[in-house]
């Protein structure tokens, strides 16, 4: 061995020290980048024949647990979709207002209430009268702005959804990118590991996003496909595209047809497949844009159902009224002369009849439906979850319904007739294999003085809230955004007391006020389960108080579970990203004893060097 | 959810600090408004029990404010009834002095009984607030016309004055009416008295009683009713006929002829002829002045009374006529000929049903009132029957005629049995005041508890709370410097 090659094997010796500085630096440099996996440097010795002459750079690695960064992923995915319904939900909670202060739908119920107690103690007061119609204008402007709120929170889901398309189109595209350039580079040089560290960093973004499965191939390359298999990325990047509909109202909802949806829905369009609806086909589960979906779509709409419920409850309680039929005997015949007459579109008649050759009674609820295109309705039209529904057409007079009404029940034994607007329902006779038992009918009552303690003191705009089938949906939805005082009412407060003109009612007369209390306070309705209060099989029957209690709890357990699931899903993300942390992370401590060996390694080597220069200055002057 | 853009090492120290100083926030704000949350969520799993509560809370509160409007209501009536029980109580025993006509043609009781009616009439129109108290449910409307229209009419619409006028021309029957009365010989020695007509005027015979010897009495009997005496032999002196009549106003007067020898026969008394024929003629005679003298006296009184259950009932009763005279039926006034002392609502349901509150989910209590129920409404009539009949000081049956109005006036002030009183009607009132008094002290309770209640779920101690800032704070601040030294202990520092 020469002194020559001791010279070489320095010189590698410090230019590897050269490159394990760089290292450092480039480290220490990135310590705060985001995405930045520490490097190290792998060296290894070079040998000829027994002896060992030099060393030099064999990789620099990234110091990252593989198995940790998936995990990771997963998480991460769990954790922005926690974290984004929490927001949500905690802004959904602003809707609700700070409890028992003056702005919030119980406290203004409330007033609403006092109010009309105190109209029912003094029905002449022209204050009274104008407190009571005065609060109810201030329960309906809030349940108004908080129809608004609610549409302004699914507005945001659907702007937060298009933002996070164009953020998923930006990452995909770049690991696509990443991909093709890693298809051309040498694995294990500091330009491939940066090129990784960018490319987890898109992938990180993009598991934010949705939940992923990563799968890598050989050249580092990876696919990343959706949790239902869709691949998103290869070496070509599919594209994400989301229509995001300007407005956003109660009305809007998603659906699979789109001939009847109005509002975004994501499709995703492969480079070299057909379109898939990824919402149809539940493909994304996690990460952001799950989480907007599932407010544009279930939450928020399960909040406005809600609010719609508690607007219709406040209308139908104080303008619906149910008559009973009359008993009419047609020997061997019975059965009940129901009128007809003021029934509206979305009015109902209850029939109820004992089958006698199973000793069953059934309920058949007819609901009268203006919109053809409506029909037939489903049983789960009205609440009663134990009734046949059948929606009736009256554009063609009582004869057209009768028929319609046999058509839809079939075999009986009923027989329906009518005389003018009057129907009459009858039993089979002496067959006697039914017997009718009861038949109402509910009339919205459409003037303030019929004559009844029931009147339209809420109207939907300018029309009466009937609870009406269209086929581009029920009246009920967004109700609670377009419910007011009616304006004739408004025009003339008195007619908060007066229920007839003829005879007069007295100004003092309470059978009104007490009627509006009482409506308030304790009637009891059915709510449909749409509000998620409830099931089908039993729906929440209840006063509005109760039923406002129930929508306030379900509305602040949610939320607070919401949160509680995000504090969880932070807890493991963060305890990963520690973990990760603590392999990947720059440490500057580290860092810089590295630079101390690094330096001594290389004032060692320079050592060498000038040792040998040494020695062979000496063994010249030989 | 961790902060990216800043290197996630650092980022984790960060979030943790952030993380304090929003509890720190939080608390801060727990600690300046007294609630544990300000949202629905934060309240925990009491939520909905708050809202129930809440709700709880501001219905007591609007019974509360019911109650302390329907309390002034009722003391107001109250006082109301108070005084026209002590009118009443007055008019009364100024009715049962003797009377004493003064220049203006009337009595003292009479002049009193005018004024205090005004006072009665000004309380009936008692308002609370805007309310009309005596109105029953037209709460909006006086419950009384004023005195001078009752009174005196109103225009073409007729007062009660006129009312009592036509009734005295109907009962007196006019000029030698007799008080509807025909007194008559239809043989030489007997003695007729018929009425004149089936008709609810003037007198009606109730009886005839005799002592007189050898007289044969027959009658009352027949429609219209008519009674007679035979004198068939002459009677002796001392012995006495009783004719009883029934007046218009329930009441009952009689006339006791004495037989005479006397040829100068002092009143009621009939000189005994010669002859039965001629001493019926004496008898009969001595029957028409008497008769006379009471239709001037007991009968105009009587007439008077009548009249004002006729004018204060509902509808208000009047004479047919004119030739009033001879009317024999009353017909009902109109609203266009006959003022309506009652101008409030008339139902026929019980008048406390007129005005009802609820004062607690469970409790109602009923406090109408309209100024025509049957204790007031006699009260009224009475006075104005009182008040409404003028004497010419000239006229001799004047002070007779007087005294017979008072002391029917003073007898029908003390409330027939059975009738309802004025006190009857402040007992029922004062019956729904103790349910108001009951029901505020519950409701200061239970207001209370509930308050109670909702200040430890939904409140927060101060102490905890103050107690949890100074741990926080504690701790931020130790955070903070670690983190400072932490940051400082770095190897760069030390090369």
């Amino acid at each position: 061995m020469s002194l020559t090659q001791s010279l070489a094997t320095a010189m590698a010796g410090l230019r590897t020290t050269q490159a394990g500085l760089s290292v450092v630096s480039a480290n220490v440099a990135n310590a705060e980048t985001p995405g930045y996996v520490r490097k190290s440097l792998v060296q290894i010795s070079t040998a000829a024949g027994s002896l060992s002459t030099g060393v030099r750079v064999d990789a620099i690695n990234r110091q990252l647990d593989q198995y940790i960064q998936r995990q990771m992923r997963v998480e991460s995915s769990g954790a922005s979709y926690a974290d984004l319904r929490a927001q949500f939900y905690d802004r959904l909670q602003s809707v609700y207002g700070v409890p028992g202060a003056d702005a919030t739908l119980e406290t203004l119920y409330n007033d609403f209430m006092a109010a009309t107690q105190a109209l029912s103690t003094s029905p002449d007061s022209a204050s009274a009268r104008g407190a009571v119609l005065s609060a109810a204008q201030v329960l309906t402007q809030q349940l108004n702005g908080m129809t608004a709120d609610i549409q302004g929170l699914r507005s945001d889901a659907e702007l937060g959804l298009a933002d996070a398309v164009r953020q998923a189109n930006e990452a995909m595209q770049r690991i696509a990118q990443i991909n093709q350039q890693l298809g051309f580079a040498t694995a294990n040089e500091a330009t491939t590991e940066n090129l990784l560290d960018q490319r987890d960093r898109y992938v990180d973004q993009l598991a934010q996003l949705m939940d992923i499965n990563v799968v890598p191939n050989d050249r580092n390359q990876i696919s990343v496909f959706t949790h239902s298999g869709l691949q998103l990325v290869g070496i070509s990047a599919s594209t994400l595209e989301f229509d995001a509909q300007g407005s956003i109202t109660a009305n809007s909802q998603w659906s699979a047809d789109p001939a009847e949806r109005s509002v975004g829905t994501l499709v995703l369009k492969g480079p070299n497949s057909g379109d898939i609806d990824l919402i149809a086909n539940r493909a994304i589960r996690s990460g952001q844009i799950a989480a907007y979906l599932e407010m544009r779509d279930q939450i928020l709409v399960g909040a406005q159902a809600q609010i719609d419920e508690i607007a219709a409850g406040l209308a139908r309680a104080l303008s619906d009224r149910t008559t009973d039929g009359t008993a009419v005997s047609f020997p061997p015949q019975a059965g009940f002369d129901i009128d007809l007459t003021g029934l509206l579109d979305g009015n109902s008649v209850t029939l109820t009849y004992t089958d006698n050759l199973s000793s069953t009674q059934r309920t058949v609820t007819l609901v009268r439906v203006d919109d053809p295109t409506a029909l037939p309705l489903s049983n789960a039209a009205t609440a009663n979850p134990s009734d046949k529904v059948v929606g009736l057409d009256f554009s063609g007079g009582m004869a057209s319904v009768i028929s319609q009404i046999m058509s839809a029940l079939g075999a009986t034994g009923l027989a329906f007739s009518n005389s003018g607007n009057t129907l009459h329902v009858l039993d089979d006779g002496a067959a006697n294999a039914v017997n009718v038992d009861a038949v109402s009918a509910t009339k919205t009552v459409a003037s303030l003085t019929g004559g009844s303690a029931e009147f339209p003191f809420f109207l939907d705009a300018s029309a009466s809230y009937t609870g009406a089938i269209k086929s581009s949906g029920s009246q009920i939805t967004g109700f609670a955004g377009r419910i007011t005082v009616n304006a004739a009412l408004l025009a003339d407060p008195s007619r908060l007391v007066v229920f007839q003109t003829s005879p007069l009612t007295p100004s003092g007369d309470a059978t009104r006020p007490n009627f509006i209390f009482d409506q308030l306070n304790s009637a009891s309705l059915t709510f449909s389960p749409q509000s998620g209060i409830g099931t089908t099989g039993a729906p929440f029957s209840g006063t509005l108080p109760a039923f406002m209690r129930q929508v306030i709890s379900q509305q602040g357990e949610a939320a607070e579970a919401a949160a509680s699931l995000k504090d969880g899903q932070d807890v493991v993300y963060n305890s990963l990203k520690e973990r990760f942390n603590s392999s990947a992370a720059v440490n500057i401590d580290e860092e810089m004893a590295n630079l101390l060996s690094l330096q001594n390694s290389y004032a060692a080597n320079a050592r060498v060097l000038s040792t040998v220069k040494e020695m062979m200055d000496t063994l010249l002057r030989l | 959810m961790s902060i990216t853009g800043i290197g996630s090492r650092s980022s984790l120290a960060v979030q943790a600090l952030v993380d304090m100083r929003h509890r720190l926030d939080d608390l801060q704000r727990q600690l300046g408004t007294g609630k544990k949350a300000d949202t629905y969520a934060g309240i925990g799993i009491d939520r909905g029990f708050v809202v129930g509560l809440r709700s709880h809370v501001s219905a007591i509160g609007a019974y509360d404010d019911t109650i302390s409007s329907i309390s002034v209501r009722m003391n107001l009536a109250q006082s109301a009834l108070d005084r026209i029980a002590d009118i009443s109580h007055t008019t009364k025993s100024n009715a049962f002095a003797a009377p004493s006509i003064q220049g203006n043609g009337s009595t003292l009781a009479q002049s009193t009984a005018f004024a205090e009616l005004g006072e009665v009439f000004g309380l009936l129109n008692s308002q609370a607030g805007d309310r009309y108290l005596f109105s029953g449910r037209a709460a909006d409307q006086p419950a009384v016309e004023t005195l001078d229209h009752v009174m005196n009419g109103d225009g073409a619409r007729a007062g009660f004055k006129q009312i009592v006028d036509e009734r005295r021309q109907a009962d007196l029957g006019g000029v030698g009416g007799h008080g509807r009365l025909d007194i008559t010989g239809p043989t030489l020695t007997s003695v007729q008295v018929a009425e004149d007509a089936v008709s609810p005027f003037g007198f009606k015979l109730a009886s005839v009683t005799s002592t007189l010897a050898g007289a044969t009495v027959t009658g009352p009997a027949g429609s219209p009713a008519v009674a007679s005496v035979d004198l068939v032999t002459n009677p002796n002196d001392g012995e006495t006929i009783q004719f009883r009549f029934n007046l218009p106003d329930g009441t009952s007067e009689s006339i006791t002829l004495t037989a005479t020898a006397s040829a100068t026969p002092g009143p009621n008394e009939f000189t005994i002829a010669p002859s039965s024929d001629l001493t019926a003629d004496n008898l009969q005679a001595a029957l028409t002045a008497a008769v006379d003298k009471l239709a001037d006296t007991s009968l105009t009184a009587a007439s008077a009374v009548a009249a004002s259950k006729d004018f204060f009932g509902n509808p208000p009763q009047r004479v047919v006529g004119p030739a009033f005279s001879s009317a024999t039926a009353l017909v009902a006034g109109t609203s266009t000929d006959t003022v309506s002392w009652y101008t409030g609502e008339n139902g026929p349901d019980p008048a406390r049903g007129t005005a009802t509150a609820r004062i607690d989910p469970m409790i109602t209590v009923s406090y109408g009132l309209r100024a025509n129920e049957e204790g007031i409404r006699w009260i009224v009539q009475n006075m104005a029957a009182l008040a409404a009949v003028t004497f010419s000081p000239t006229d001799p049956n004047a002070t007779e005629r007087a005294s017979a109005l008072n002391q029917r006036v003073g007898e029908n002030l003390d409330v027939p049995a059975g009738m309802q009183k004025v006190e009857d009607i402040e007992t029922e009132i004062a019956g729904a005041q103790s349910a108001l008094t009951t029901a505020t002290d519950r409701h200061r309770q239970t207001k209370s508890a509930l308050s109670d209640l909702l200040t430890q779920i939904e409140g927060v101690p101060t102490e905890e709370v103050a107690t949890q800032i100074l741990a926080l704070q504690t701790r931020l601040q130790a955070s903070l410097q670690t983190t400072s030294l932490l940051y400082k202990t770095s190897l760069v520092n030390y090369i």
